[in-house]
């Protein structure tokens, strides 16, 4: 099963938010990466290291069972998540190869991040989410649905 | 030595209905406080109100969670009470856990975190929920007095207003050093009494303003925390002068016996047995009110509001009308777990918004059955302070109760309540001539000359109709069983001046 489209919509305009915000400098890690981390510090700072790290265990796990092949990704003891760039570069070693793109390893990130959004959205509603993330994301708009990048206008 | 110069404290908004009332106004600004009680007595919900209540962008409120329940479960169960507003997070209201800092470190760890949030944000206020969960980590550096001492000190110089949320039992109130520093503890309680729970909160010290005391009795609804003041909400309200003005029953001969009715601001018993006609009487005293431009509540426990005014109805008197019009209120209390005190905010709401001048509460016996069992005990002196708060206000207030019929006795009314009362109206069944016919007197006017008749009345169509003048050929008549005693051949020897008492 998949997660809904509203929560797999805002991990994509997340991702490409990180991603977009990329391009001013050189990027150490990926979009995925980042936007995580982001609703690491956040989340921790609310609901402790042991309460995001449950969160986002539960989260991995679902994906898991979306995207077997990310069965080598952990969560670690301060939440920090583990294993995933790694997956994420293989893949786009082999979209390059194919000539693909990088649709594969997004993929796994929109994946990963909707159902992390997704148990947030069923446990705090969308109200205090979304409030959450205006505060980890102050320049990105969460409310005009047609803007590509996310940015406020 | 003048006033002037003292300081002002200024007093913040509880955002917990009721609470002002009890804290004496609001909260004293900066002031430190404890909330404490058991597991599910309310203590984070009344915190919460408050933190939504007072904090603003400019001047935040944090709320610091330690260990105990999630932050993520409790934001979840908060949200669903109405005065949570999301949009207050996190530029307003921002939650910190410090469960992390309370594991790994000690208490001075967890003071120079809540000291690095506070510099940062200059918080209005400031929670800690719960601070008991961080004293049990043992080889703390710092004992648990010492780290409340520092955080008062730091937070009242930051000029927080402060709540630290702590499990306590009851006998742990006392010789409990942490409970000095505060400057004030709010203690919460939840019992079980048979079938019913009931919640009270007590102020127990509060520096710097005089808060209500004992025990008031509060309810958590969707709303949040409601709390229910001893006084009722008029601990500060101006008495209103003794007032001269009659109320009329509608029924002439009535107010005859009563020296031309009922004195405005009193309270009146109607006491009788079953079918006698207490409620009727009720009724038609609240019809006349409106009849005569005076808006009236009637809180009626044994029957439904609609079932209520059909009664009426039935009488040629009409309450759908008024009720329309803003005129009357029918309150229907639903019964088994009710405070006096919130029978008396559900009155007091009524009155104050059609400004009701008459109030019938049908009946005693009803409300007493609507009360959660424990505040059965004390019903004599909830009443006490019911009544003498409304008639204070100058509402005029008519209680029915019953009476068990005894033929041996006259009782006045099986609550030993008659002191409460400024007049009493006894209605009772005789047997004369093989009939079970109906009689009523004045028991009691507080100061006012009322008759000493004895009279016979039916309840026909148009209500309670007194019939002719008083039964002068029965003797014994209140014991119910009368011997006929033919006086016919005596003059009427009813003079007005003889046939009435006058008590001061």
């Amino acid at each position: 099963m998949t997660a809904p489209p509203q929560t797999r919509y805002l991990a994509h305009r997340l991702l490409t938010y990180e991603a977009t915000a990329d391009k001013a400098s050189e990027p150490v890690e990926s979009a995925t990466l980042r936007v995580y981390e982001k609703l690491r510090r956040s989340l921790c700072a609310l609901a402790g290291v042991a309460g995001f790290q449950s969160l986002a265990f539960r989260a991995l796990t679902q994906a898991k069972s979306e995207a077997p092949d990310l069965w080598a990704v952990e969560i670690a003891a301060d939440g920090s998540l583990q294993g995933l760039g790694e997956i994420e570069h293989q893949l786009e070693e082999f979209e390059l190869q194919l000539g693909s793109g990088k649709q594969q390893a997004c993929e796994r990130g929109v994946i990963l991040i909707s159902r992390l959004l997704g148990l947030l959205l069923v446990f705090l509603g969308e109200a205090l989410t979304i409030s959450l993330l205006r505060n980890a994301w102050p320049g990105a708009s969460f409310d005009d649905r047609n803007s590509e990048s996310g940015r406020k206008a | 030595m003048s006033t002037q110069g003292k300081v002002t404290i200024h007093q913040l908004p509880t955002g917990v209905p009721g609470l002002d009332e009890i804290v004496g106004g609001g909260l004293p600004e900066f002031s430190f406080n404890i909330i404490a009680g058991a597991p599910g007595s309310g203590k984070t919900t009344l915190a919460h109100q408050f933190v939504f209540a007072n904090a603003t962008p400019e001047r935040p409120a944090l709320y610091f969670t330690v260990l105990g329940e999630s932050a993520i479960k409790m934001l979840r169960y908060q949200q669903q009470y109405a005065f949570f507003d999301p949009a207050k997070l996190p530029d307003s209201i921002r939650f910190i856990n410090l469960s992390q800092v309370v594991l790994d470190q000690d208490l001075g760890a967890v003071l120079e975190e809540i000291t690095r949030e506070v510099e940062k944000a200059n918080p209005a206020v400031v929670v800690v929920d719960s601070f008991r969960t961080m004293v049990r980590k043992p080889q703390s550096d710092m004992d648990l007095q010492s780290f409340i001492q520092r955080l008062a000190l730091f937070l009242a110089s930051w000029q927080a207003t402060t709540f630290l949320i702590g499990e306590y039992a009851e006998d742990e109130l006392r010789d409990n050093p942490i409970f000095t520093v505060a400057d004030g503890l709010f203690w919460l309680r939840q019992t079980a009494e048979r079938n019913s729970i009931v919640r009270k909160l007590q102020i127990i010290k509060l520096r710097g303003q005089d808060s209500v005391p004992g025990l008031h009795t509060f309810r958590i609804t969707e709303a949040g925390v409601q709390a229910f003041s001893r006084t009722f909400g008029l601990s500060g309200h101006m008495k209103n002068p003794p007032s001269h003005r009659r109320l009329s029953f509608g029924i002439s001969e009535l107010d005859k016996m009563l020296d031309g009715g009922v004195r405005e601001g009193d309270s009146v018993l109607v006491a009788g047995s079953s079918g006698t006609g207490k409620s009727v009487l009720a009724t038609q005293f609240i019809a006349e009110g409106i009849r005569q431009g005076e808006p009236g509540i009637v809180a009626v426990f044994e029957e439904r509001p609609q079932a209520y005014a059909e009664r009426a109805t039935s009488l040629g008197l009409d309450l759908e009308t008024p009720q329309k019009d803003g005129k009357l209120e029918i309150l229907y209390l639903r019964p088994l777990d009710l405070s006096v005190d919130e029978t008396m905010h559900s009155i007091l709401s009524a009155v104050q918004k059609i400004g009701a001048k008459r109030l019938v509460i049908d009946s005693l016996a009803g409300f007493e059955m609507a009360l959660s069992p424990g505040f059965r005990a004390d019903f004599r002196e909830s009443l006490y302070r019911m009544i003498f708060a409304l008639t204070g206000i100058g509402v005029t207030i008519l209680s029915t109760v019953e009476v068990d019929e005894s033929f041996t006795e006259f009782p006045f009314s099986t609550y030993s309540i008659s002191f409460l009362t400024d007049d009493i109206i006894r209605l009772r069944y005789v047997s004369i001539d093989g009939q079970l016919r109906k009689i009523m007197v004045v028991i009691k006017m507080r100061g006012g000359n009322h008759a000493k008749d004895i009279r016979e009345y039916e309840i026909t169509s148009q209500g309670v109709v007194i019939l002719g003048k008083r039964l002068t050929n029965y003797q014994a008549l209140i014991s119910g069983i009368p011997v006929y005693s033919d006086r016919s051949v005596l003059k009427d020897d009813s003079p007005k001046d003889m046939g009435t008492e006058h008590k001061t």
